[in-house]
């Protein structure tokens, strides 16, 4: 906390003496002073590192909300068990990894397993959102809210203990990171790349590629297929929808996997990122900010969420490079977010893109 | 031949009593219009036949079937269509998706635009623009197209010329003769003439209950049978 972490900083004397975190939030900004923190924040090296990294977030924290916005908009449920789905995928992803990488195992054949790990999820979280949602979710739609966040926030318990169970039976700490399926990712992912001015991580080069085939890919269903068709209408209207000959029952429980197999294949791939990484407590950690997304982008529309997974993305991304470079508060860039969702709950509560009543009943 | 029997309904919201013992009959072809003051379940008679609003006690029979216990997508499949009241398009979709999403068949969507933009030419203009953005006339120009696209052979129509300028009424009106040729209506209407002009038979609801009926060339002459329950 008391370190400059950039060294063309602590060259030009900006480091910091250790202090308490008070006076080093005050003695830091007037050591380095906005400018010189302004001057070497737009190096081109560093914006460039900026927006990948902004970019990356984004494209995690999209991959994060999407089921959460989908399901919302059209079932009009706060699902609280998202992000132990999401936990469960990065679980069951990194198992899939850990059975069949071996140490010799090269790096293409690491992402082709990688593949078949994001197949295995998606097809394993749909069943799991499947039984959910005709289980016990629509026991409840006719139910005020409340009960829907009670049930959904009791399964998240549930999900979390049994996880823990497993994951302890089989000698796994469950708060920490499991390292081992962290490991097998392919080495071009773990290496630093470099392109051009810029030095980038090749996972976040991943993560950006599989966020941005996930929106194109959601988008493309949404708006392409007859079965998006009827969960645009039934999002705005299902007794309408339903008096036009959808079974709109049917499209809720479709959704409802839909949303539970896309927050599973978002925890696959934080299984390989070691910011996140797979164990139970990731379930709150991607909850909130999927929530913060949702919020900011308007709940339940989808292009809402993706321009908010952009915002806030990128707003950490910048107040992480400010706070870590220059002010030296690590904590900082969290505060950030929730100062932007706090805004915008103030000036405009229904988020950039919502209306005022979501949710088709 | 007779496509829809109500017999004794009983349709309540919470506790509050809607219908009580609602009978009437639509025969194949037929335009029947239903007429009544406001609040006096109209409306609720046609969710009561979608199931929106199933009724407790009673029978709603179409083509000698219970409908009553059907889900509602249910009842739509078998060819009932409805024209809501407050237009309730699909504002967020483009208007050729209000049309597509209202046809059963994915091989009829080309059929089923061509018949919404040759009724309403102006729809073909305003086909890549959201809903939302037309005009009151517009929409309820698109709610009537997408209830005519529909393959349905009976079409509950709920107020259709509501607080529209006197010319869309008439665009209307002439739509919706064009589909009593081929189509049975049961049609809710505050519009006296309007609804005398297109029903062969009427019914007169008051209180939740069927007050009178008869030809809708009996009451044309005599109007002021229709008007005391009418009249505020």
């Amino acid at each position: 906390m008391t370190a400059v972490a950039d060294p063309a900083l602590a060259d030009a004397g900006l480091a910091l003496a250790d202090a308490t975190p008070g006076s080093v939030f005050a003695a830091s900004v007037l050591q380095t002073g906005f400018f010189a923190g302004l001057a070497e924040f737009l190096r081109p090296s560093n914006l460039a590192g900026v927006l990948v990294n902004g970019l990356a977030k984004s494209a995690l924290f999209v991959m994060i909300a999407a089921g959460l916005s989908l399901i919302f908009g059209l079932l009009g449920v706060l699902n609280f068990a998202h992000g132990s789905l999401t936990m469960i995928g990065a679980y069951l992803g990194g198992l899939v990894m850990v059975v069949l990488v071996g140490g010799a195992t090269g790096a293409w054949a690491r992402l082709g397993y990688f593949l078949v790990a994001l197949v295995v999820v998606f097809a394993a979280l749909a069943v799991l959102g499947l039984v959910v949602e005709v289980g016990l979710i629509r026991q409840l739609y006719d139910s005020p809210p409340i009960y829907q966040i009670l049930l959904t926030f009791g399964v998240t318990l549930v999900l979390e203990e049994l996880v823990r169970i497993v994951v302890s039976f089989y000698g796994l700490q469950p708060i920490s990171d499991w390292q081992e399926a962290l490991g097998t990712k392919p080495a071009f992912l773990a290496r630093q790349t470099t392109l051009g001015p810029v030095t980038v991580r090749g996972l976040a080069l991943f993560e950006i590629l599989l966020g941005a085939l996930t929106v194109v890919g959601i988008w493309l269903f949404l708006t392409r297929t007859r079965y998006g068709l009827f969960i645009r209408a039934g999002s705005e209207d299902d007794e309408m929808a339903a008096a036009l000959g959808i079974d709109v029952r049917r499209v809720f429980t479709v959704v409802f996997a839909l949303g539970s197999a896309l927050a599973g294949i978002a925890g696959a791939l934080l299984m390989w990122d070691p910011v996140w990484g797979a164990s139970v407590p990731l379930a709150a950690e991607t909850l909130l900010p999927a929530f913060v997304v949702v919020i900011i982008g308007g709940l339940g529309t989808f292009r809402g969420t993706v321009v908010g997974a952009v915002i806030v993305g990128m707003a950490d991304a910048v107040t992480t490079w400010w706070f870590v470079n220059v002010v030296t508060w690590t904590w900082l860039p969290e505060v950030t977010v929730f100062l932007i969702l706090v805004g915008m709950l103030v000036v405009r509560p229904q988020g950039l893109y919502g209306v005022e009543e979501v949710g088709g009943h | 031949m007779t496509l829809l029997e109500l017999d004794g309904i009983e349709t309540y919201y919470g506790e509050s009593h809607i219908l009580e013992g609602v009978s009437l009959s639509v025969g194949e072809g037929e335009v029947v219009a239903l007429v009544g003051r406001n609040g006096v379940g109209k409306t609720t008679t046609l969710r009561s036949i979608l199931q929106l609003t199933p009724p407790r006690e009673g029978s709603i029979t179409y083509r000698d079937e219970q409908l009553v216990g059907l889900e509602t997508h249910e009842v739509a499949d078998r060819g009932v269509g409805w024209i809501p009241e407050d237009r309730r398009i699909f504002s967020q979709l483009t208007v050729a998706e209000n049309i597509r999403v209202a046809v059963p068949d994915r091989a009829a969507v080309d059929a089923a635009l061509s018949l919404a933009y040759d009724t309403f030419p102006i729809l073909e203009e305003r086909q890549g623009q959201d809903a939302g953005t037309l005009s009151g006339g517009q929409q309820q120009m698109l709610a009537l197209a997408r209830g005519l696209v529909g393959d349905n052979d009976l079409l509950l129509v709920d107020e259709p010329s509501e607080g529209l300028a006197p010319q869309i009424v008439a665009d209307v009106g002439e739509a919706l003769a064009e589909a009593a040729r081929d189509t049975t209506l049961l049609l809710v209407e505050q519009n006296l003439p309007l609804a005398l002009d297109l029903a062969d038979r009427f019914y007169v609801l008051d209180n939740g209950r069927v007050v009178d009926d008869g030809d809708a060339e009996e009451v044309s002459a005599d109007s002021d049978r229709l008007r005391r329950y009418l009249s505020a």
